[in-house]
């Protein structure tokens, strides 16, 4: 596959970018105290930190991704070669993609065995939360590097994103903890499907719901970056 | 053959700014044809068109017979593109940026070859953002010939460069010429049209308001005579003064017209002080376009 040979120079990149670095791979770890206080039992903790893998590695470091390759013109050069746009677009995520994978099995394995998490009973739809999930944050990422002019600003413009899914989808306190009308809402923020899904995993939570949301968001996503998503600089 | 064929290309931007206007241009396999113009004529917006990054809003381009935008994965591995600002990650060095390009090409030519082509192998191991804005250009060129194309487009390639670097640049070119390889350029330096280009085309404000050899596009425009007149003394020739006291005159041929000139002097005994005769060149037949146009 072509895009391979995008995604690893990416992952050159990504290795000789501190902030990147950190971002991806020491910050989840300073959240481990905030998501038990918010719940210490195994499958809400191990959710909650494939949660905010989606959002730190793959959304954030993504955005930040674009922008910058953007306005360093390397996407207008890449679309001038033989790769698809698609292509440019999954060899530019594949290594904040596969980052987020690795830590995601990492923090899974660690804080499962810790806390005596039992294998999933329904490993399929654990499955799709994780791809769904990476799909729309991809495509989201995508989006809001459309409205994001400089590596800088990306701090900024994510936050709508990543505060609706931080506080909106059970990540840092329990949506039970809300009204009940507000609660419901919040069920149709892109995150929350995914950690439904997630949860299902191991429950016999519903699923047809969470699945219809997720594909609504990806089909909203990849509506969004075909209509804004910029291949060069604003002048 | 025709390689490149552009029929009433018109490029709008969002916001109605029409950059482009009716343009037509072709191309024969194995030719150099240039577009020249004054900045902001025109030249990138057409050959963006050309090279299927955008649509036309209105015309057709052809590329080796296909639609550069709608079948770009038919024409894309048979061409090279040069972009008048293309980048790459500061952070890479020069051979992984060119392992990358590599990567993505159907057919592409070893990364040693293509640095050498350029004279950058020396700098393989350096970083991007560490090279000068001229081995920038030339790293460009590399990745632009990495896919042994068919069709390159050059977009102000020599731009940055020391005339060292030009001249290797222009010699390169001429090589890809000869083995056949149909080159679209856009320049500003009018030598380098002059040099290297088959054919070429002025463009002003989004038109283009000449087209030929570049001794038809030069022969529209008159040879010019130009000195200070004795005074008192009527001229045999039409000439027009300016604020300073000389005179210009414009003629076809100018061979007869200085011969009838230098003739009549010394019949007359008179001198034609600070006497300059030249045979219109690409740069005169620029300005005159220029001029008239504004």
């Amino acid at each position: 596959m072509r895009a391979v040979a995008i995604g690893q120079a990416e992952l050159k990149l990504f290795w000789r970018n501190r902030t990147a670095l950190f971002n991806s791979l020491l910050l989840p770890l300073l959240l481990v105290p905030v998501l038990i206080s918010v719940d210490a039992e195994g499958v809400p903790l191990v959710v909650g930190l494939v949660g905010f893998a989606l959002l730190m590695a793959v959304y954030y470091n993504l955005v930040t991704t674009f922008v910058a390759r953007r306005e360093e013109l390397v996407l207008k050069r890449l679309r001038v070669g033989e790769l698809t746009d698609p292509e440019i677009l999954v060899g530019a995520s594949l290594p904040s993609v596969v980052v987020a994978l690795g830590q995601m099995v990492l923090y899974c394995l660690v804080v499962g065995v810790i806390t005596g998490v039992e294998l999933p009973s329904r490993p399929w739809f654990l499955l799709l939360g994780v791809l769904g999930g990476v799909a729309v944050f991809v495509l989201l990422a995508a989006a809001s590097s459309a409205f994001t002019r400089t590596v800088e600003m990306a701090q900024v413009t994510s936050l709508p994103v990543l505060m609706a899914c931080l506080f909106g989808s059970g990540l840092m306190f329990p949506l039970s903890a809300l009204p009940e009308a507000l609660g419901r809402v919040l069920q149709y923020l892109p995150l929350t499907p995914v950690l439904d899904l997630l949860r299902a995993g191991w429950g016999d939570g519903p699923v047809l719901k969470p699945l219809i949301v997720l594909a609504v968001w990806i089909g909203l996503g990849t509506y969004a970056v075909q209509r804004w998503f910029r291949w060069d600089p604003r002048r | 053959m025709t390689a490149i064929e552009v029929r009433g290309l018109t490029r709008r931007y969002s916001g109605g700014f029409e950059a482009v206007r009716g343009v037509s241009f072709e191309v024969e396999r194995g030719e150099m044809f240039a577009l020249l113009g004054t900045n902001g004529a025109g030249k990138t917006s057409t050959v963006e068109v050309v090279e299927g990054l955008s649509r036309p809003a209105e015309g057709s381009v052809r590329v080796l017979g296909h639609d550069p935008f709608a079948e770009r994965s038919a024409v894309r591995p048979r061409m090279g593109v040069m972009l008048q600002e293309g980048g790459f990650p500061p952070d890479l060095t020069v051979s992984e940026a060119t392992k990358m390009w590599a990567g993505t090409l159907t057919a592409p030519r070893p990364v040693e070859e293509a640095l050498t082509l350029v004279d950058l192998a020396h700098r393989a191991s350096v970083r991007v953002k560490q090279l000068s804005g001229g081995e920038r250009r030339r790293l460009d060129l590399a990745l632009a010939l990495l896919g042994k194309p068919e069709v390159l487009f050059l977009d102000e390639p020599t731009t940055g460069l020391d005339p060292e670097s030009r001249r290797n640049t222009w010699e390169l070119i001429r090589s890809l010429l000869r083995d056949g390889v149909t080159v679209l350029l856009t320049t500003h330096y009018l030598e380098e049209a002059q040099k290297l280009a088959d054919r070429l085309a002025i463009m002003h404000r989004g038109r283009i308001v000449a087209q030929g050899t570049v001794s038809e596009v030069v022969n529209a425009y008159p040879s010019r005579i130009s000195f200070v007149p004795p005074n008192g003394v009527p001229l045999p020739v039409v000439a027009d003064a300016d604020s300073s006291g000389r005179v210009t005159v414009r003629t076809n041929e100018l061979q007869s017209t200085l011969h009838e000139l230098l003739v009549w002097a010394a019949a007359n005994n008179v001198e034609l002080s600070g006497l300059d005769a030249r045979s219109a060149s690409l740069e005169e037949a620029f300005l005159a376009i220029a001029e008239e146009a504004a």
